[in-house]
């Protein structure tokens, strides 16, 4: 029996399992994110037609209990999550050595099991405390590499992360207050069936979307992730921009569009997306040394514009979102994987001594170029479908503030194209400097070429062909999307699915 | 689906290729120069064929894409083909010591068939994605060697990019007005849309086809590039690539919109035609004048690229039979002179080991003598001296400009065509004239496979100047797609009842004074040869070392001109530029580094959302 239940409970169980097998312990999440991975591919036809509804705690019926809800979208995310987490879970058997292996590969499945819960829950509680698993593995995971910048943004992220929890919690306080029920459908019911127009139910939100927006890395709720994201190992950089993040925004569209299905409140999402899309690109354009908080910093842009696309609110904003998402989830974790090993090669973090490193990998430069070509938006490459579909949909819309939008997000894409540009232009065609500079740390390469170990590449590769895969052939992804889209849009259907009433 | 096949060859020609590189050097070669030869004969076989296919559906947008052909596609597809074809047999000998070949091959290969997509997308969407494809890829090849290529690449791509933006918004405003994406049936939309509508559209879309076709004042990208690329690529840069801007701008204003909205475009006298004329006008003379005083080989031509556009906007606009066709077959000619004399500059590259300053060389007739006739047509070609192809182009333009009464105009091209006259003699004597450098005493002609691209396109140049009527009739066909007045052509130029022009009677004119000239000078006294230096001495002592000195040519020009030759354009998206990255810097410090401000900043945010959601 295949039950969606087995995706939290599997990675939950399995990182109990790795502090056990001390020299083992690193394939761990790979088999535990395989397993995954294999059961929400084979749950995606049964999800289409009908989304699952599991009932944890004593078999009461909802909402007198916790449940899950298997839906298009959120097996979608599930399946994303599995798919990035067992990429860089194969990356790191390679590429984490040392330290404390196997609290990294514990904390690491926490993380997913985290995430995971966050995209399936059905109850508000029972999301945050999937959202803490979630915080707090990462926090130290950012601090894994144990020097002073990881240690000094972990606890910059502990503080900021821990204001957000708390904002949360006051929201969903406001809201038990309120209603008496923690089950989301109930909760979405009450509020638009008993039309109640308190302003505790406006502070709530106000409270939820804070607390989203500082794991979701709205602006100004976002100082945390430049520092996090680069000093980060590259596997842990990877999961948090491809992963770690969406969760928020994740939680963000569910609160606004099923919980509180705040029509109104829509444009200002779109607006708040805009200026986190057109501070993240220009910080990332500002940013000239630092290759990893560059990544972030486009990271946060790109966060901006798949919050500007969900706050489109038509079918086709939320469809462009997710498929952003998606695209966004795997260009962003292979540029920060294909960097990783970049920056371990050269031995600094600094763009400059990436220059000429395409000969001396040519494969991971290869991949981190159409990684970079992907977010730019060029075709034929994923990111120029989900960049096309936001765009038209922002103009179908037909509403002049958000043609102004699609037009400064047409700028953003120009400031995008400069700063990857920059970093394509040092790895192939500058001449690569005195080799004593490019080797500072010991096991530097005497040959020529020093490509990533095999493990370390078959993911980074396998990113790179998605990529170009969804690119030529977006219908490989399209439809999930749009059953998703549509659930995401109809509220209705799912109260009706979970309450079983009407 | 021969369409597609011609497609899938081109592509799929690339990428295999690509990967024929990886077993020996010499397949790779073959396969590049049998992928580009199928390519020009398959498109050879659809001429005067109008095909119209769909090859995909996009799911999402629900869009068809369709690839079609019909005599513009055809036109610019056969230029696309041919010079590629060239090119890459010039490639062969030329990059044959240069590194990352499977590179170079499969780039030039992929950017060829990029461009074959643009000109045979039958909607604006594949028409979009071709261009795309076609942006990243150029650049990847103009950044190639390195140095200064790469900041010329850097620019490049950036202004390409906010083209190819301005053109995504356009084609994503149509599409979610009339939720199409085909040119013709957008075509028959637009004949109803209201005029602000059609503006904003010819407007943003032609934003993207002048700056690819470096029209003044976005031409700041181009003299950089086409200095900086390989030479082979430096052609195919200058004759096909530059000239997607003209295809676009004819496919806006005359396949979409028509002749007819285009009339209505006005406000008093300014039109937005009146508009592009100015803009051709300047660009045709700031270009002639900058290219006059410059010292590099490629940077002549690459200015001279910049200027001879405008001549085709001149044509293009003027919807007269005339101003159309010779804009047309301007565009024709360029491209084949322009690529043969970038050939010839990359040729002099190659022999004497990548020298571009053409003060530095000189007497080069002696050693590279087809190379010379070469370079001395292709200038011939460039200036529109009788009996080459650009005499024609330009009379039919230059007869536009007459008839329709714009004297301005015509002044500015007449003042181009001069200025192109002192630097093609320019570059034509300080390279092959004067007194031979004695490190050059030894260096031999041209190597045969660099040689025959080079005699072919010199013979195209004589032929279509000589027979204008083959070109002619291929452009006449274009005319008549658009419904457009075509231009009456026979074999040898037009006919009189469409103001008489006749090639063959001025090459036999030409011929005939050329034989009385040899008469008369057979009857004068005979002839003694005497050597260059004796008469160049008359006389008296030569020095051994250099006496003739070809740098500061025209220096009184030079210095009447220079100041005014500032290149104000290009200093002002530098100082944008700056600022842009001094602006982001600043924003940057919004992430200060201090928690204490951080948690502040979430705090305020709450604050804010709930004040707002309080009082609106």
């Amino acid at each position: 029996m295949l039950s969606p239940v087995l995706l939290i409970a599997i990675p939950l169980g399995f990182s109990f399992l790795a502090p056990l097998l001390k020299k083992g312990a690193k394939y761990i999440p790979p088999i535990a994110m395989l397993f995954n991975l294999i059961l929400s591919i084979l749950l995606v036809p049964q999800v289409m037609r009908k989304p699952i509804i599991v009932l944890l705690g004593g078999g009461w019926p909802p909402p007198f209990c916790i449940n899950l809800v298997a839906s298009p979208l959120g097996i979608l995310l599930a399946l994303l999550i599995s798919l990035v987490g067992f990429l860089v879970s194969i990356y790191a058997i390679a590429y984490i050595k040392e330290g404390a292996t196997e609290k990294y590969h514990t904390l690491y499945l926490l993380l997913l099991t985290g995430a995971t819960g966050i995209v399936l829950t059905g109850d508000i509680f029972n999301l945050f405390v999937f959202f803490e698993i979630l915080c707090i593995s990462s926090y130290a995971l950012v601090a894994y590499n144990g020097d002073k910048h990881g240690l000094e943004s972990a606890v910059k992220y502990l503080i900021q992360g821990s204001i957000g929890s708390s904002f949360i919690l006051i929201g969903i306080a406001l809201l038990y207050g309120l209603f008496g029920t923690l089950n989301m459908a109930d909760i979405a019911n009450n509020i638009s069936y008993h039309s109640l127009q308190s302003p505790t139910l406006y502070v709530a939100l106000a409270f939820f979307i804070t607390g989203f927006g500082v794991e979701g890395a709205i602006f100004p709720l976002n100082a945390w992730l430049p520092d996090a994201h680069s000093s980060a190992p590259s596997t842990i950089s990877a999961i948090l921009s491809g992963i770690a993040i969406k969760t928020g925004v994740y939680a963000i569209a569910r609160v606004t569009y099923t919980l509180f299905s705040a029509k109104g409140f829509m444009i200002f999402i779109a607006t708040i997306g805009i200026i986190t899309l057109l501070i993240g690109e220009m910080s990332a354009l500002g940013q000239k040394k630092d290759i990893k908080r560059m990544l972030a910093y486009s990271s946060i842009g790109q966060i901006g514009l798949i919050i500007f696309a969900f706050g489109i609110a038509t079918y086709y904003g939320i469809f462009g979102a997710l498929f952003q998402l998606v695209n966004h989830a795997l260009a962003k974790s292979l540029l920060f994987l294909a960097s990783g090993y970049m920056i371990y090669r050269v031995g600094s973090k600094e763009l400059s001594a990436f220059e000429g490193l395409g000969k001396k990998m040519p494969l991971s430069s290869l991949v981190f170029t159409i990684g970079a070509f992907s977010l730019i938006g060029l075709p034929p490459f994923a990111g120029f479908m989900s960049k096309i579909s936001i765009i038209s949909a922002g103009i179908k819309a037909n509403n002049t503030a958000l043609f102004v939008f699609v037009i400064i997000v047409l700028f953003a894409t120009i400031i995008e194209g400069c700063y990857f540009f920059r970093v394509v232009q040092n790895l192939y065609f500058k001449k690569s400097r005195d080799p004593a500079h490019n080797c500072v740390r010991d096991g530097c390469p005497t040959t020529q070429k020093s490509e990533m170990p095999i493990s370390a590449l078959i993911p980074i590769i396998i990113l790179a062909l998605l990529i170009v895969a969804i690119g030529i052939y977006p219908r490989l992804v399209t439809g999930i999307i749009e059953s998703a889209a549509i659930g995401l849009m109809d509220k209705v259907g799912y109260i009706h699915q979970i309450l079983g009433i009407f | 689906m021969i369409l597609i096949t011609i497609l899938l060859i081109a592509f799929g020609g690339a990428f295999v290729t690509y990967l024929a590189g990886k077993i020996s050097g010499k397949l790779r070669n073959i396969l590049a120069v049998l992928v580009s030869l199928a390519l020009v004969v398959l498109i050879s076989l659809i001429y005067r064929r109008e095909i119209s296919r769909e090859y995909y559906t996009l799911p999402f947008l629900n869009l068809k894409l369709i690839l079609m052909s019909n005599p513009l596609s055809w036109f610019f597809a056969i230029i696309i083909a041919g010079i590629g074809l060239l090119s890459i047999l010039y490639s062969l000998e030329y990059m044959k010591d240069k590194e990352r070949l499977d590179y170079y091959y499969f780039t030039l290969l992929f950017i060829n068939a990029s461009m074959l997509g643009t000109v045979i997308s039958g909607d604006l969407l594949s028409f979009f994605i071709f261009w795309e494809i076609m942006s990243w890829s150029t650049y990847l090849l103009i950044s190639y060697k390195g140095g200064k290529a790469i900041a010329a690449g850097l620019k490049y791509i950036i202004m390409s990019i906010i083209g190819s933006l301005a053109m995504l918004l356009v084609i994503i405003s149509l599409y979610s007005r009339y939720g199409t994406m085909e040119i013709s049936a957008i075509a028959s939309y637009m004949q109803t849309a209201s005029i602000g509508y059609t503006l904003f559209i010819l407007i943003t879309s032609s934003l993207s086809f002048v700056i690819i076709n470096a029209f003044w004042p976005l031409h700041t990208w181009l003299p950089d590039a086409h200095a900086e690329a390989v030479s082979p690529f430096s052609s195919v840069l200058s004759a096909v690539l530059v000239r997607k801007g003209i295809y676009g701008l004819y496919l806006f204003m005359y396949v979409i919109l028509g002749l007819n909205i285009l009339n209505k475009l006005h406000v008093g006298f300014i039109s937005f035609s009146s508009v592009l004329c100015g803009i051709g006008a300047v660009t045709i003379v700031f270009a002639a004048f900058t290219a006059l005083v410059q010292e590099d080989s490629k940077r002549i031509l690459a200015w001279s690229t910049v200027g001879q556009g405008g001549y085709m906007l001149l044509g293009i606009v003027f919807a007269t039979a005339s101003g159309m066709t010779g804009g047309m077959f301007h565009v024709l000619n360029h491209c084949i002179y322009i690529a043969l004399l970038f050939f010839v500059a990359g040729a002099i590259e190659h022999r004497t080991g990548g020298i571009r300053n053409i003060n530095e060389l000189g007497g080069l007739i002696k050693r590279m003598p087809v190379t010379f006739i070469a370079a001395l047509v292709g200038i011939s070609g460039l200036i529109g001296i009788p009996l080459t192809n650009g005499f024609v182009s330009k009379w039919l333009i230059y007869k536009t400009l007459i008839l329709g009464n714009h004297p301005f105009l015509a002044f500015a091209a007449f003042v181009g065509t001069w200025g192109t006259v002192l630097y093609g003699y320019k570059f034509i004597h300080n390279i092959f004239l004067g007194q031979l450098p004695e490190k050059y005493k030894h260096i031999k002609e041209a190597p045969l496979l660099m040689q025959l691209p080079m005699i072919l396109l010199t013979v195209t140049v004589i032929l279509f100047g000589v027979l204008p009527g083959i070109p002619l009739r291929v452009i006449s066909a274009i005319q008549r797609q658009v419904a457009l007045p075509p231009l009456q052509t026979t074999l040898f130029g037009i006919p009189k009842e469409a103001g008489e022009l006749n090639m063959i009677n001025v090459l036999f004119a030409i011929l005939i004074s050329c034989f009385i000239v040899w008469l008369l000078f057979r009857r004068a006294a005979k002839s003694v040869p005497v050597q260059q230096d004796d008469s160049y001495a008359a006389g008296s002592y030569v020095p051994k070392e250099k006496y003739h000195y070809t740098v500061n040519f025209y220096n009184p020009l030079s210095k009447m001109i220079t100041p005014y030759l500032r290149d104000v354009a290009s200093l002002f998206y530098l100082n944008i530029a700056r600022g842009t990255q001094r602006v982001c810097n600043i924003i940057r410090r919004v992430y200060v580094g201090e928690v204490g401000y951080y948690a502040m900043y979430i705090v305020l945010f709450l604050a804010f959302l709930i004040f707002i959601q309080m009082f609106f």
